[in-house]
């Protein structure tokens, strides 16, 4: 058994290389298969990223009545952090809500000259929120309503948002069901140009697999040296879609950072991730070789 | 040695490549068998290495019976038969050595085995400096010698040559037969299949004349008929 194993090991190695051009052209087409995986795991998380962006600029204000105290308004920020539908919710003082009226307004006199004649801050307080996600907020908005609470507030400026936000909810399904699409058509797109290049890789060995057989070889030790070669080209074609795609990134980071302003890198996400994309593409290349190889080499077998 | 019991191969749906076929070969014996294209030749050698199975009737070899083998026992007969083919079935990535070795790595044979038996066998089919060679480095002949030398690497009981000579020139094809009939000398069992007549005429052995899947001859020191 071990001499078998090391005659099997010896026999794909020494096909490998004296076919070599087959080796090289079977190895270009994984290559380039994994290379259109890996293009759609960029414009994924390229597009995620973009989505983000724009929900992270989304949030709520929540105008409480000016005479409200500032214990009041701090009770309520409590109450909206502890659900779990909100990221984080910062409190605008009254004087800072003054402070920034001005600011806005500072080239208006007008406006400025009429808060002058009020004589006193007639700014309530107010809390900016923010939810994890675009779909939370009718829920956190309503949750409130359902409170002790919702008498203190003077306005939520929610409404102004609602059809922003239901714009970007609509985006994001529409890419994120536009990815998964292409996702599914990359795969199986890359399943079978795999399995045709394997496929066709051992065709051109058919004769030999009838010869193997009719001087006692069995099926396995036959079918052997062309697993292991399949889980060869997944490991080579992997390494070379690495040295391949680091390139790109640096390449397209440029792109990226002209699309996105929170300074998103591409680099550190592949390197973050290193183990789960390129760990899975082998894993998925080798067991498609795998699969390619049995049921390819299963139809010479039979003599 | 080979026992043939009313055999019939039907190719469906209805091509009778074999049609009872009672056929006794004697050990030690060479013997020819002829017959035009679709005679049923091939199918016979297809049926001794189990590569087909018939469809009525029993085959023997060797006192096994290979009617009803089984797919694992398949690779164990082939171990024990020599067979030589016409399109010679070499691997063409692989030098002389490296398929004769082939046939012997197959069962498990020790490397050490492998390089002291092998230098042995190229030496009687005459290729002993070539053995580095690849196959498509060789002369016709040369690569059925190779083929031959991989044939014999077991010393089988039983040698099959399913059309030998058919690629090969005149000359090439007299070395051939004269190799074949050396390996009989020896005490091992020849079955050559055939359309040469004149290969067939020079043999003086038994020739077998099969037409339409059945025997319409079977004569020693028999002459091409057809």
């Amino acid at each position: 058994m071990f001499t078998s194993s090391l005659r099997v090991i010896k026999f794909a190695w020494q096909d490998f290389f004296r076919n070599f051009w087959l080796s090289f052209v079977t190895l270009t087409i994984l290559v380039l298969a994994l290379f259109l995986v890996n293009l759609l795991i960029i414009f994924n998380v390229v597009a995620n990223n973009a989505i983000g962006s724009i929900e992270d600029k989304v949030d709520i204000n929540v105008y409480f009545k000016s005479e409200i105290s500032e214990e009041q308004v701090q009770n309520v920020q409590r109450y909206l952090e502890s659900l779990m539908q909100v990221k984080e919710v910062n409190y605008v003082s009254k004087d800072q809500a003054l402070a920034n009226f001005q600011e806005k307004h500072k080239d208006e006199p007008k406006i400025l000259e009429s808060l002058a004649e009020i004589d006193k801050n007639p700014l309530g307080a107010s809390l900016i929120v923010k939810a994890k996600t675009t779909n939370d907020y009718p829920v956190i908005l309503e949750n409130l309503s359902d409170t002790q609470y919702d008498n203190l507030i003077e306005s939520k400026d929610f409404e102004d948002y609602r059809q922003v936000i239901e714009r970007i909810t609509g985006i994001t399904k529409r890419v994120n069901t536009a990815v998964i699409i292409i996702a599914l058509i990359f795969t199986l797109i890359s399943i079978l140009i795999i399995f045709n290049a394997i496929r066709m890789a051992i065709y051109t060995h058919r004769e030999e697999i009838v010869a193997m057989k009719l001087v006692g070889a069995t099926n396995w030790f036959v079918r052997a040296p062309f697993l292991l070669q399949g889980v060869i080209f997944g490991i080579i074609s992997i390494i070379l879609t690495i040295m391949i795609v680091y390139p790109l990134l640096g390449f397209i980071q440029p792109y990226v950072n002209l699309l996105l302003e929170n300074n998103f890198n591409l680099i550190f996400y592949f390197n973050a991730h290193f183990v789960l994309i390129f760990g899975l593409e082998l894993l998925g290349a080798i067991i498609i070789n795998l699969l390619s190889s049995y049921w390819a080499v299963d139809r010479y077998l039979r003599v | 040695m080979i026992h043939f019991k009313k055999v019939t191969k039907i190719f469906h749906p209805k091509t009778v490549a074999l049609k009872d076929v009672n056929l006794h070969i004697k050990p030690k014996e060479f013997i020819s068998i002829v017959g035009q294209s679709g005679a049923g030749k091939s199918t016979l050698i297809k049926l001794l290495t189990a590569s087909e199975k018939p469809d009525k009737g029993q085959i023997i070899l060797g006192g096994w019976e290979i009617t009803d083998i089984k797919e694992r026992e398949v690779p164990i007969l082939r171990r024990q038969i020599g067979v030589v083919y016409q399109d010679f079935k070499l691997l063409p990535k692989k030098t002389v050595f490296e398929n004769v070795a082939f046939a012997m790595e197959v069962c498990g044979v020790s490397n050490r085995r492998i390089n002291q038996v092998i230098p042995q066998v190229l030496k009687i089919v005459g290729l002993k400096e070539k053995a580095d060679r690849y196959p498509h480095q060789l002369s016709g002949g040369e690569i059925q010698r190779a083929a031959i030398a991989r044939a014999l690497i077991h010393r089988p009981k039983i040698l099959l040559a399913d059309e030998p000579t058919g690629n090969l020139d005149s000359l090439n094809t007299k070395d051939i037969i004269d190799l074949l009939l050396k390996i009989n000398e020896f005490g091992t069992t020849v079955v050559l299949v055939t359309h040469n007549k004149d290969v067939v005429n020079r043999i003086k052995k038994r020739v077998i004349v099969l037409d339409s899947g059945q025997i319409i001859s079977d004569q020693e020191e028999g002459r091409y008929l057809l």
